[in-house]
């Protein structure tokens, strides 16, 4: 059996459970629970430990998505779920740039430990007060076009849009070398 | 399209960063909210040239560096406007007025010190205000003086002498966070002795709280310090996981062992991925 370890990060918000649940074909794990502190401003609920989707396709294929907590209290679950990806995801609500510093402090993780591809999608790019996709890379921290991830606008709630989301990430890993991940 | 937002979601350090980094040119404008009387409201402005400072005044008419010649003395307000009339239209007129000896370099550094660098450093004691960024603002070379200065060293200078850091509370960086560099080499702004210190520790592996214990500074300080340097861009935050005792891990099933053997992916399953997901799109 092959299998791809995706994993869909980002603070809380930002639309990960949705965006697994839109591609999944089984029904996601999750592991929603009430949220007790500024979350729930938000949402009524939120992920505690991650969230579990899966695509099969062709025999012995399979991706496997993993949604984190947004929350950085459950950065031990970053640490876990980063540690067997092949890539990840992270996505950044476009509406909310209180939310920016959140999401450089979740890739500054990410990405001091696990080298793997990464894409960003900004999502809620249709809400009014959305920043437009340069100023959010900018805001980011990704001066440059040249260096910098692919980032693209998706939709969580529609599936042809994360389809196309999981598309751009894959064809950027295949550009690098996907890293052999430890059994 | 306009960048626009409150200073309670986007302070305006990270602001003043994003605006510099962008190397964004156009008018910030800032509006005061007063929920006790909403019709009392100020505006600032804030003018940028390629991401620096370049002026800054509370009215929109032009005649705030002429009032504040004027104010001075060293020249009267009508004289430092009829000047700005008759020059260059893109000659600010600080360096009109310098050049017809109607003033000193000195006297335009105290203009500058006084226009920007006090006015804006006493923004960053706003609890909440609304902004908006207006890229195709024209440059306002009536109100220029003709020096600038990069919006992060703003942004220091203001920090340095902020009293109450509460509206900034939810943006400082973890006590369990390590902080890391962004440059190649050393940073280019005048840092100050504690500001060098922490850039010492800028190696992504000892927690703000560590750091604060070695040299002996309150962790409060610590914090804001690595906020300087942060919306300076010298450094970013990096989360340290707090290391947990694990429970023993349970032997794995075979099935699920020869599940977990293939650690890499072929490029065939990549392609064949593609494939099947573009049905989708």
């Amino acid at each position: 059996m092959e299998i791809m370890r995706l994993v869909v990060t980002g603070p809380v918000g930002a639309g990960k459970s949705t965006f697994i649940r839109s591609v999944s074909e089984i029904t996601v794990v999750d592991t929603d629970r009430r949220a007790t502190d500024e979350t729930a401003l938000l949402k009524q609920k939120t992920t505690v430990a991650f969230d579990f989707g899966r695509l099969s396709f062709g025999p012995e294929m399979a991706l496997h998505l993993y949604g984190t907590p947004g929350q950085a209290r459950f950065d031990f679950m970053w640490d876990i779920l980063i540690q067997k990806a092949h890539a990840y995801i992270l996505l950044v609500a476009a509406h909310r740039p209180s939310e920016f510093i959140d999401a450089r402090r979740i890739r500054a993780f990410m990405r001091q430990r696990s080298p793997v591809p990464m894409m960003i999608g900004l999502t809620h790019m249709d809400a009014p007060e959305a920043w437009d996709l340069e100023n959010a890379a900018i805001a980011l921290g990704y001066l440059s076009t040249n260096k910098r991830p692919p980032i693209i606008a998706v939709d969580p709630t529609q599936t042809a849009s994360v389809a196309q989301a999981v598309i751009t990430l894959v064809q950027h890993s295949m550009q690098d070398c996907l890293v052999e991940r430890p059994a | 399209m306009a960048v626009t937002g409150y200073l309670s979601e986007f302070s305006l350090a990270e602001l003043f960063n994003f605006l510099e980094q962008g190397s964004k040119t156009g008018l910030l404008t800032l509006c005061t909210l007063s929920d006790a009387q909403p019709e009392n409201h100020e505006n600032h402005y804030i003018w940028f040239n390629q991401g620096r400072i370049v002026a800054a005044a509370n009215r929109l008419d032009q005649h705030g560096l002429a009032y504040m010649i004027g104010q001075r003395g060293w020249l009267g307000e009508h004289t430092a406007l009829r000047v700005a009339q008759t020059c260059n239209v893109t000659t600010p007129i600080g360096l009109s007025l310098k050049t017809q000896g109607l003033l000193t370099v000195e006297q335009l550094k105290m203009l500058f010190y006084t226009q920007v660098m006090r006015q804006v450093c006493t923004l960053f004691t706003l609890k909440d205000a609304w902004f908006q960024f207006d890229c195709k603002a024209p440059l306002p070379f009536a109100e220029m003086t003709g020096l600038n200065a990069p919006a992060t060293e703003v942004t220091l200078a203001a920090l340095r002498v902020l009293k109450d850091w509460s509206a900034l509370a939810s943006k400082l960086p973890e006590p369990t966070s390590a902080v890391m560099s962004m440059i190649d080499g050393k940073p280019q702004q005048k840092l100050n002795q504690t500001e060098w210190q922490l850039w010492e520790f800028a190696n992504g592996t000892l927690s703000l709280q560590a750091i604060a214990h070695q040299l002996q500074l309150p962790l409060a300080k610590v914090q804001q310090i690595a906020f300087r340097l942060v919306t300076a861009g010298l450094v970013e935050e990096v989360p340290l996981v707090t290391l947990m005792t694990a429970p023993p891990k349970p032997e794995p099933l075979p099935m699920e062992a020869a599940a977990t053997e293939t650690t890499t992916v072929s490029h065939s399953f990549l392609h064949n991925l593609v494939g099947f997901l573009k049905g989708k799109v």
